[in-house]
């Protein structure tokens, strides 16, 4: 049998329900003041998308209950004894990242571009120029409209982080990750505060003419779920 | 490619954290992924974080899930 992590979290462990992915056992590994949720797994078995989704709900369950920090989904133990292993060699630094995700909760906001947002018509082709210069002229063309794209995302994070009124320490952010993302922001708040703090964000995101805005969460802390060794 | 919708941006922040984002441990066993499934969407968001999980594991001298 093999361990499928899940969330790491302060001992003593929650009192939990004990079904884990597909309805197999959730266990628990201590070591060092935290121990770590997992699944019994059969190595021979596949992961794949739902059980990705399984992992997330199971992950929700865990921070439901108690402080927790996500593992990235697919880590794997042979046996009780390796999962304790890795804890046991971080345990001080895993419970400083526990500390400071206790009582917090993720919100996820992607800004989408619209069609045609930040499109300038383009030059027409200078018909005297050879097919050498007009190549080059495009390619310029192309990497300043790419540029001027990526200026307006950074503007946009720094419209929803005024508006948030929020430490930078709290944020997380990435511009242009592919054609149709301007922003991909995350921001942890308390949880007890997360829904209001959610309506705020969802009304900063649609204040925006060349982007919509999408807020998911909350959600646990994936994307401060960071150890610092 | 056709255009990201917001239902496709929910689920891709999803799946982009539960890949990308949470505490990296060293995994001591090989597990099966089934990547078809994982990025069918052939999104760059999800396919960087498919890149980011392996070469995490190789960086940490774990063995790398298998892509099927």
């Amino acid at each position: 049998m093999t361990l499928i992590a899940h969330a790491i979290a302060p001992a003593p462990r929650a009192s939990l329900n004990t079904e884990g992915l597909r309805g197999r056992p959730l266990t628990w590994s201590p070591a060092g003041g935290i121990g770590l949720w997992s699944t019994d797994w059969d190595p021979a078995d596949k992961l794949g998308r739902g059980d990705a989704l399984e992992h997330h709900r199971l992950v929700e369950r865990i921070c439901a209950a108690q402080p927790c920090l996500p593992v990235r989904f697919g880590t794997a133990f042979a046996t009780d004894d390796a999962a304790r292993a890795s804890l046991e060699g971080r345990a001080s630094a895993l419970r400083a990242a526990l500390d400071r995700v206790a009582g917090k909760s993720e919100l996820a906001v992607t800004l989408l571009w619209n069609k045609n947002a930040g499109d300038s018509a383009p030059r027409p082709p200078d018909a005297s120029a050879g097919p050498g210069r007009r190549f080059m002229e495009e390619r310029r063309g192309r990497y300043a409209a790419r540029d001027a794209r990526r200026g307006r995302a950074v503007e946009l994070v720094e419209c929803l982080i005024a508006g948030l009124s929020v430490e930078r320490a709290l944020v997380w952010h990435d511009v242009c990750t592919s054609d149709g993302v301007a922003v991909s922001l995350a921001v942890l708040v308390p949880s007890e505060r997360a829904l209001e703090r959610k309506t705020e964000l969802e009304g900063l995101a649609s204040g925006f003419d060349d982007v919509t805005g999408v807020v998911n969460g909350p959600w646990p802390p994936y994307s401060f779920a960071r150890v610092d060794d | 490619m056709r255009e990201l919708t917001p239902a496709d941006a929910s689920l891709l922040e999803l799946v982009d954290r539960l890949l990308h984002k949470g505490v990296v441990l060293a995994g001591e066993a090989t597990i099966s992924v089934a990547g078809v499934d994982l990025i069918y969407l052939g999104l760059n968001v999800v396919l960087a974080s498919v890149a980011t999980m392996e070469s995490s594991n190789q960086v940490r001298g774990a063995k790398a899930p298998r892509l099927s």
